[in-house]
């Protein structure tokens, strides 16, 4: 019981720590990539607390409501992964997290924000399937969603689930907001003026906004981190050079239209889902 | 017993012939508390059977049936629909060459078998059935009103909507397959009347192919009936305990189980069979909202499930599990495009009643105990979702999402309880997403079933949000007082939105104490009265306990309800110091309660937004050829499936 209330206080205060500081990393390198000098490592937190100070100015009530739903949600399903509880429910509550950031932008009559909603939707549309076969994909290799299955295996799911694995890439680069797929609203503001879903927010909720992603970062990468437990540091090191290679991506390319990336995920990365859950099952059987 | 069935039907007369709005109302509410009252006793005293003595009920079912057959062939004549009229001929050759040339014993003891099955769902359909009635009562007042019509039909809907009830009941306890082929007429002769009340050209269309459909359903039924008969020789096979007890060896008899399952899938209007449900949507919401919740759609998948044991392990079950979950990805893409809230709530019914299908086709103790599950949620669900549009369409006079637009400024007691249904079909805790999620975990036996699963829950989050973001749209300052409900509207909206909290709290104990039963009885091929039935649940039951409710991690459950409940009270509790209007590059008019913004020459004008519906990827034209060429298809491989073992 104790270790369990440790394992939470710790993901409360660590995670956003951890994921903030990702995000000065990730403003830093984008800068040198760019040739500029770049601000300042810790620039996020800067940026966080100057937030909170600012005025309390709202376009609708409903909207904090969901701004909430956002960040307690991102943090429900991040508390599902530390303390290694069900990957299926995770992959569900993660979805609520982003359905309330959707509504979030609803809940205005703000044309900007509604484009940004209804391209965060597709965006659910183009990754929720996957995170979903991945499950299945763990299912199909442990025979559990536990996610503490995972951790009591010798050979790493990296081995069996590397199609998948090369999916949940695709994912991170949504999910972190990354060209080409910064559809809803980009993480740096490169390629657009008003800021999409986000639009609405502003001061504290946008603060509110950030830490949620701050979460969100170090959900995605624990998530990538699971398919090499045994022993964890590779997984962590592999989240990592995942985290740099998005990076690049995002230097390389350029935001797509957001047909192109349901497209590409339902065709790609729902093939080799499939094909990878299809290719255990034929090799294992039904366990 | 005879409350069950019977006072329905005599409720029914007496109603027809009360002609005031308030006496007509009472009966209806007396009925409805005695049935809900009857189910419970029926609920608590645990399974029995029971044989009617005293009088040939045999040949009063046997009359009414050609009575029902005679009435298609009436109305295919009078609306020259050559389909009805073929499909009644089908029937109604085989009936009788079934009792007059072959001259048949139906003689069946039990006739009626009520089971754990059986008790769940009377109690589906004796609660959430009467509280539609109850509905209705206040509705059809409404509704009459907004038509200016001079000569009052109410009495003659009540009749059939509480018919319905009885036909449903009779339906779930019949032990005789014969019987149970009668209720099954009835219920389709109910759902011509109802979604025919309102006699326009197009409600008479519909009507005529919602009973063309369904009979082929019921011809595929007789065949089946005649089958068994003459092969396995005499009323023994007519009983549905010893089908499915294990009576008969299942690979003798998988066609006419084929056949009847696709009588199911006619009834459940799973694909190719959408277009009658679709259509049933010009009747009045009470009518969807009783054909969709707890009738009518539900004596189809019930018939699947009931038979589950009788092809499990067999290439049928797999085709079933395929077929159900093509659907559910099918509809599901299907309702992004819709506009139409009644139409999305069709497409997401039948959506489900695939997902149900195919739980019962992948044939698992968990996925049974998962479609068991979600028959009941969704019974839940739907019904309160089908009363809200019902409600708002009394209130705003449209059905259409876009006409709901900032809904939740103009009626904020409507919204509440729409979002709450809206929330309770795709989100945790609720008892959709864990009916879904046992199901994804079932689904693993059949890999194609999951995939469909995986993309069809991800279509289902995309159309229930947009609809919701339609509705929850507001502008910063406008804010009304809690709209007044009739108590006819509000007291089933109320039970039902209780209900959802209820069951989805007590999902734990409702499901060791109750379901668990009914999981038990269809997955030994209900033998509950010649086996004894404390061995069996013991044994099984423990099984089945550590198989779903260990998986169940429950206390982060309610750590995500109470949040849930939570949030809420947010609004209450946030105040800004501030509400502005939105950002229009600077060109806004400057009032919050006004969504102008300057347009050319600096003219005042209101901008409106829009909901996406993707017509281009997902609309009828163009998913339909597709997705029925294959639905058609699977159909053909499951009756090849019962014909090839031969």
């Amino acid at each position: 019981m104790i270790e369990q209330f440790l394992v939470v206080m710790v993901t409360l205060v660590c995670a956003p720590l951890v994921g903030g500081l990702l995000f000065g990393i990730d403003r830093k390198i984008t800068a040198r990539m760019q040739g500029r000098f770049g601000p300042p490592v810790i620039q996020p937190f800067y940026d966080f607390f100057k937030l909170l100070g600012k005025e309390h100015i709202a376009v609708s009530k409903l909207q904090f409501v969901w701004i909430y739903g956002y960040l307690v949600f991102m943090i429900v399903s991040l508390l599902f992964l530390f303390m290694k509880s069900d990957f299926l429910l995770l992959v569900f509550l993660l979805g609520f997290a982003s359905v309330s950031l959707v509504l979030g932008g609803f809940s205005t009559k703000s044309p900007y924000a509604h484009f940004g909603a209804n391209r965060e939707l597709m965006q659910i549309l183009a990754y929720e399937p996957i995170l979903l076969l991945l499950a299945i994909g763990i299912y199909a290799q442990n025979g559990s969603f536990l996610i503490s299955e995972i951790f009591k295996q010798e050979k790493p799911l990296l081995f069996t689930l590397w199609p998948l694995f090369l999916a949940v890439l695709y994912v991170l680069t949504i999910k972190m907001r990354k060209s080409p797929f910064d559809i809803a609203t980009s993480h740096h503001g490169h390629q657009e003026i008003v800021k999409g879903v986000t639009t609405e927010y502003s001061g504290p909720y946008f603060a509110l906004f950030h830490l949620a992603e701050w979460y969100e970062i170090i959900l995605l990468l624990g998530i990538i981190a699971l398919f090499w437990t045994n022993p964890l540091w590779v997984g962590i090191l592999i989240a990592l050079a995942a985290f740099i290679l998005e990076l690049f991506i995002d230097n390389i390319a350029a935001r797509m239209t957001v047909g192109w990336m349901v497209r590409l995920s339902w065709s790609v990365g729902l093939i080799l889902g499939i094909l990878n859950i299809a290719y255990i099952y034929y090799t294992k059987g039904v366990s | 017993m005879a409350i069950a069935i019977l006072l329905p039907v005599a409720a029914g007369i007496l109603i027809l012939a009360v002609r005031n709005y308030y006496a007509r109302g009472a009966v209806v509410i007396l009925t409805s508390l005695i049935l809900i009252a009857n189910s419970v006793f029926f609920a608590i005293k645990g399974p029995f059977t029971y044989t009617p003595g005293g009088f040939n009920w045999g040949l009063l079912i046997t009359i009414l049936d050609y009575g029902i057959l005679i009435f298609y062939l009436y109305i295919g004549f009078s609306l020259r629909n050559w389909l009805v009229l073929i499909f009644a001929a089908t029937q109604i050759i085989p009936l009788a060459y079934f009792e007059f040339v072959m001259k048949a014993n139906i003689q069946v003891t039990p006739a009626f078998v009520v089971d754990h099955l059986a008790l769940v769902m009377t109690l589906i359909i004796s609660i959430i059935g009467s509280l539609i009635c109850i509905y209705a009562i206040r509705y059809m007042y409404d509704h009459e009103h907004h038509l200016h019509l001079e000569k009052s039909k109410q009495s003659r809907f009540l009749f059939w909507l509480v018919l319905f009830l009885g036909a449903m009941n009779g339906l779930v306890f019949a032990n005789n397959l014969v019987w149970l082929y009668f209720f099954w007429e009835v219920t389709t002769l109910c759902s011509f009347q109802l979604i025919s009340h309102d006699r326009t050209q197009e409600a008479v269309h519909n009507a005529a192919r919602a009973v063309w459909m369904n009979s082929t359903g019921g011809t595929a039924f007789i065949l089946a009936i005649i089958y068994l008969y003459a092969t396995q020789g005499g009323s023994a096979a007519l009983s549905v305990q010893n089908l499915i007890g294990g009576g008969i060896q299942a690979s003798v008899i998988l066609l006419p189980i084929a056949l009847l399952c696709y009588t199911g899938f006619t009834k459940a209007a799973q694909m190719p069979f959408q277009s009658w449900l679709l259509g049933a949507m010009v009747a009045p919401t009470p009518v969807s909202a009783l054909l969709h919740s707890s009738t009518m759609v539900k004596a189809g998948v019930y018939l699947v499930l009931r038979l589950a044991p009788v092809y499990a392990g067999t290439y049928l079950s797999i085709i079933i599990a395929i077929a159900g979950a093509f659907t559910f990805f099918a509809t599901s893409a299907l309702a992004v495009s819709q506009s139409t809230g009644k139409r999305v709530l069709a497409y997401s019914t039948i959506a489900n009643l695939g997902l149900i299908i195919a739980c019962a086709g992948i044939n698992t103790p968990l996925s049974i105990a998962a479609a068991i599950l979600l028959i009941v949620f969704h019974a839940i669900s739907k019904g309160l979702l089908f009363l809200c549009v019902g409600t708002i369409e009394h209130q705003i006079w449209s059905r259409d999402i876009e006409d709901m637009e900032g809904l939740a400024a103009k009626a904020p007691l409507t919204t509440i309880i729409t979002a709450v249904g809206i929330l309770s079909m795709f989100l945790p805790p609720f008892g959709m997403l864990i009916g879904k999620w046992i199901a994804i975990e079932a689904a693993y036996t059949v890999p194609l079933a999951a995939v469909f699963f995986v993309l069809a829950s991800t279509l289902t989050i995309v159309f229930w949000t947009k609809w919701l973001g339609r509705l929850l749209q507001v502008l910063p300052k406008i804010q009304q007082p809690f709209e007044k409900l009739s108590p006819s509207y509000s007291v089933p909206l109320w039970t039902l939105l209780i209900g959802i909290f209820v069951v989805g709290i007590g999902i734990g104990p409702i499901y060791q104490n109750f379901l668990l039963a009914a999981t038990n009885n269809v997955v030994s091929g209900n033998q509950i009265f010649a086996l004894g039935l404390n061995n069996l649940i013991l044994t099984s039951a423990s099984l089945l306990q550590r198989d779903i409710l260990g998986l169940f991690p429950v206390w982060p459950l309610y750590l995500v309800l109470i949040i849930a409940l939570l949030m809420p009270l947010l609004l209450i509790g946030l105040k800004p110091t501030e509400l502005r209007q939105v950002y229009m590059c600077g060109e806004q008019t400057g009032g919050t309660d006004t969504d102008e913004w300057l347009a050319e020459a600096d003219k005042k004008t209101r901008f409106q937004l829009g909901g996406y519906y993707y017509q281009n990827a997902l609309g009828e034209k163009r998913v339909n050829p597709w997705a029925n060429t294959i639905a058609i298809l699977l159909l053909a491989i499951m009756i090849g499936c019962g014909v090839i073992v031969i």
